[in-house]
């Protein structure tokens, strides 16, 4: 079976900085995949590259078999690939409704009632009763669930979430990791999702990427991920995210 | 042999324009529109302080420098601090200011040229070509106050305070830097300068309400040409300029001189809107 | 479910009235003196329409509006003096004009973040503005294009003709504001980024916006040649785009009708003020300054809102 996904060779330069060194990736359909490595290593590069907001020097990236590297960044997502961003940046002055509207406008949703839609929607991610609220008044975790809403608008086959867990109390990361689980079953989405806090992932993905200095030092279910001595390595002297009872 | 000389002038005098203006934003991240206003105020209060006052030249020109630089602190402190949050709510306040300083010089002076008197009134005779002794004097003017900026700059202790507040705003807060007092004092550096070129250069250009729009046209031309906020980019901007039009005006004719500036503006607008220095050079 | 407002039926009404209000005012009094404020206020509200629909949505701030008002003045003045085309065949042309300029310039300048597109813009009109001294052979140079055959030859007719063309605008641009266009304008002016990754062609609403902008004002440039039978090379003057901003300040950003109120309360202050001729242009800056610290939602969209919530319990 031919991966929905097909990262080659994918570099990219930054001045004199290499930031992704020949970086290879299979994603498979119906996998949830993390992106583990300290800060610095190359993970928000790696997902810019992918989805178009950045250029990279060189490399293939393959959606479903289409070489989509040189495309616009909303034309990919119009392709079937959305994103989320570390940093939510709401659309200032829109409803959290209208928020949701807007990624409701693409190609790919071939609903009419698109108003419906995005209700629905919110009702998915818990925001249904703040829906005529103004956007940037939201909370830092609910500004996560307009986040995924918002991507999940645009009908994606697969979602990039950024870092979903920064930045949230543990209560919070729970909810939303249930949250992506049932995404994932009921929605039939593929994720791969960045976090360079083991914890919050462990029990979510099926595979693991650790990377390090924009190379891939690992790979393997996090089970193996954890006992990996480069990942130790590459985490010794930056935090210790191996320490399970360590909170965020 | 001329065009190397007015070419020289024509920079200088928009090299203390252009410098001003990246200045302010650098550091305070204002695109000030009024800045061409200080340049007009500048060769009108050396009218007026001669002409109208009877006072010397020389002491004309230094409270015609003080009074604008003063009036720059304060639209700054006034009109401008308020409205911080919004680039554009600055654009506009700053174009309002501008408009109505010109509407004001309109209604005092009305629209007939001025006349600023100049230091020097002898015309000199360099490399076969005649020049103005006033130009002159305004180019050499204008390399020692640039000159004097940058040296401040690099070497004293408050010119360290002006590059860390233009290079990380909120860290110089937290290192005890009083940036509002900073702004003023840049604002008035700013003003001054822009006062200065107006009453180096009033008294062989035009003196009149609306002086002041093209040469903050121009300003904005070459602190995007050299990268906003890089003062070494202005200068080197403003020689570009000026040349430019220098030799447009030779070769074609004088009236094509204005479309050099905001063709420049859009061409590097389009391809390197970082202007050639960018934003990494600030200063 | 409706995703998107539409048109307000209460508001479509209320402009409507208005505008059959304002139709039908200069006949009470005697003499062609309010029929020509009221033509000019009509046309600034057409310039102030169109500026909003752009500018006021997307938060991008076009310093330049009178390059498209003044080159849709002078394609008019040019063919119907220089080549002789009949009057009618303006109002087409000079929005043509006016589009293409949009176009033009609109690719290098939206890319930019707010400041510099402001900013190119003034630059570039400016430069029109010299470009039109510098050819005066063909321009008329500061004196312009002169003799310009008028539309209608009848001040109250052509009035309401320019009235009706405000109406439709306002009504065409209100419903676009209030439907999907206008979510993602505004979208646009939230974060461009976010846009992206919704899957939104952002330069592509950008330029289409623009044009849109453009060619209602070159129309509203038109009109006012055919109005004036004559163009100058002041029509590209800051001062004009300045006026505008304020206007559509005074009335609110982004409401688009509240530019049309905006337009015709400044221009009766300005003909109240005639009295003091060379000080209006000093009163609009210090106006503007005004509702830039006091009030930066304008006054008309304000009080309209507070209308309309008196019949609403709260």
């Amino acid at each position: 079976m031919s991966a929905l996904l097909q990262v080659n060779q994918l570099d990219k330069h930054f001045g004199g900085l290499h930031v992704l060194k020949n970086f290879n990736m299979e994603l498979h359909k119906g996998e949830i995949v993390g992106i583990l490595g300290p800060n610095g290593a190359g993970k928000t590069t790696l997902f810019n590259l992918l989805t178009g907001f950045i250029p990279a020097d060189s490399g293939e990236v393959l959606l479903r078999g289409q070489p989509i590297r040189q495309l616009k960044a909303n034309t990919i997502v119009g392709l079937g690939m959305a994103r989320t961003f570390q940093l939510c940046r709401p659309f200032v002055g829109l409803t959290v409704l209208e928020n949701v509207l807007v990624g409701s406008l693409g190609p790919r949703v071939k609903t009419h009632d698109i108003g419906a839609r995005a209700m629905h929607l919110l009702a998915q991610v818990g925001l249904a009763d703040k829906a005529q609220q103004a956007s940037e008044l939201l909370s830092y975790g609910d500004l996560r669930r307009l986040e995924i809403a918002r991507a999940l608008a645009t009908e994606p086959e697969l979602l990039l979430l950024d870092e979903p867990f920064a930045g949230l109390g543990s209560s919070e990361i729970e909810a939303l990791s249930v949250l992506i689980r049932q995404l994932h079953s009921e929605q039939h989405l593929t994720i791969l999702l960045i976090e360079h806090k083991l914890r919050e992932f462990m029990q979510l993905v099926s595979r693991v990427v650790a990377i390090d200095f924009g190379e891939i030092i690992a790979e393997g279910s996090p089970a193996d991920i954890v006992k990996d001595p480069r990942v130790i390595e590459a985490y010794i002297g930056k935090q210790n995210p191996l320490n399970l009872d360590n909170h965020a | 042999m001329e065009i190397l000389i007015y070419g020289a002038v024509t920079s200088a005098i928009y090299a203390m324009l252009a410098v001003g203006f990246t200045l302010i934003f650098g550091v305070a991240r204002i695109l000030n529109l009024a800045h061409g206003s200080f340049y007009a105020l500048g060769a009108y209060l050396a009218y007026v302080l001669t002409t109208l006052a009877g006072l010397p030249l020389w002491l004309a020109a230094l409270l015609s420098i003080a009074i604008v630089a003063i009036f720059g602190v304060l639209v700054e402190k006034i009109l401008i601090r308020p409205l911080r949050s919004s680039q554009l709510g600055v654009l506009m306040i700053s174009l309002a200011t501008a408009l109505v300083v010109e509407q004001a010089l309109f209604l005092i002076f009305g629209s007939e040229y001025r006349n600023v008197p100049a230091f020097i009134e002898t015309k000199y005779n360099l490399f076969g070509v005649d020049v103005a002794g006033q130009r002159l004097l305004t180019l050499a003017v204008a390399t020692v106050s640039i000159g004097g900026l940058y040296a401040f700059i690099q070497f004293t202790r408050l010119g360290s305070a002006i590059l860390a507040i233009s290079q990380d705003p909120l860290a110089a807060k937290y290192m005890g830097i009083p940036s509002d007092r900073i702004f003023s004092l840049v604002m008035a550096i700013s003003a001054g300068l822009a006062a200065l070129a107006g009453v180096m250069a009033g008294p062989f250009l035009s003196v009149q309400p609306s002086m002041h729009l093209l040469p903050i046209v121009k300003a904005f031309a070459i602190v995007v040409v050299g990268g906003l906020g890089s003062i070494p980019g202005s200068i080197a901007a403003a020689f570009m300029l000026g040349y430019a039009e220098t030799i447009v005006a030779y070769m074609v004719s004088s009236s094509w001189t204005e479309i050099v500036s905001v063709l420049a503006t859009l061409l590097m607008l389009v391809f390197r809107p970082a202007g050639l220095f960018g934003k990494r050079a600030a200063f | 479910m409706k995703a998107f407002k539409g048109l307000d039926t209460l508001s479509s009404i209320g402009g409507l009235v208005a505008l059959l209000l304002l139709g039908v005012l200069p006949t009470l009094f005697t003499g062609t003196y309010l029929v020509g404020v009221l033509t000019v206020a009509a046309i600034y509200g057409i310039w102030a329409v169109s500026w909003d629909f752009m500018s006021g949505l997307t938060g991008r701030e076009n310093f330049g509006h009178s390059l498209f008002i003044g080159v849709g003045a002078y394609a008019a003045g040019f063919l119907n003096v220089h080549f002789g085309l009949g009057p009618w065949w303006s109002l087409p042309a000079s929005m043509l004009v006016a589009m293409v300029f949009a176009v033009v310039l609109g690719f290098p300048t939206l890319r930019l973040k707010g400041p510099y597109f402001a900013l190119a813009m003034l630059s570039s009109a400016v430069i029109m503005q010299r470009l039109m001294l510098i050819f005066w052979e063909y321009t008329g140079g500061e004196e312009g294009i002169h003799d310009i055959t008028p539309l209608i030859v009848n001040p109250l007719h052509y009035y309401w003709f320019v009235l009706a063309v405000l109406g439709c605008i306002t009504l065409l641009l209100s419903w676009m504001a209030r439907s999907r266009w206008g979510l993602i304008l505004r979208a646009i002016r939230g974060d461009e980024a976010t846009c992206l990754a919704a899957g939104l062609p952002i330069t592509t609403y950008k330029i289409v916006s623009l044009v849109i902008s453009a060619a209602f004002a070159g129309l509203g440039g038109a009109l006012y040649a055919h109005y004036q039978l004559q163009v100058s090379p002041q029509l590209f003057a800051v001062v004009t785009s300045i006026t505008i901003i304020t206007m559509v300040y005074v009335g609110g950003m982004g409401t688009i009708f509240g530019a049309v109120g905006g337009a015709l309360l400044l221009t009766v202050m300005t003909e109240g003020l005639r009295n003091f001729g060379e000080w209006r242009l000093m009163v609009y800056s210090l106006l503007l300054i005004f509702i830039l610290f006091f009030l930066p939602n304008g006054i008309i969209a304000p009080i309209w809102q507070k209308i309309r919530n008196l019949g609403r319990p709260s």
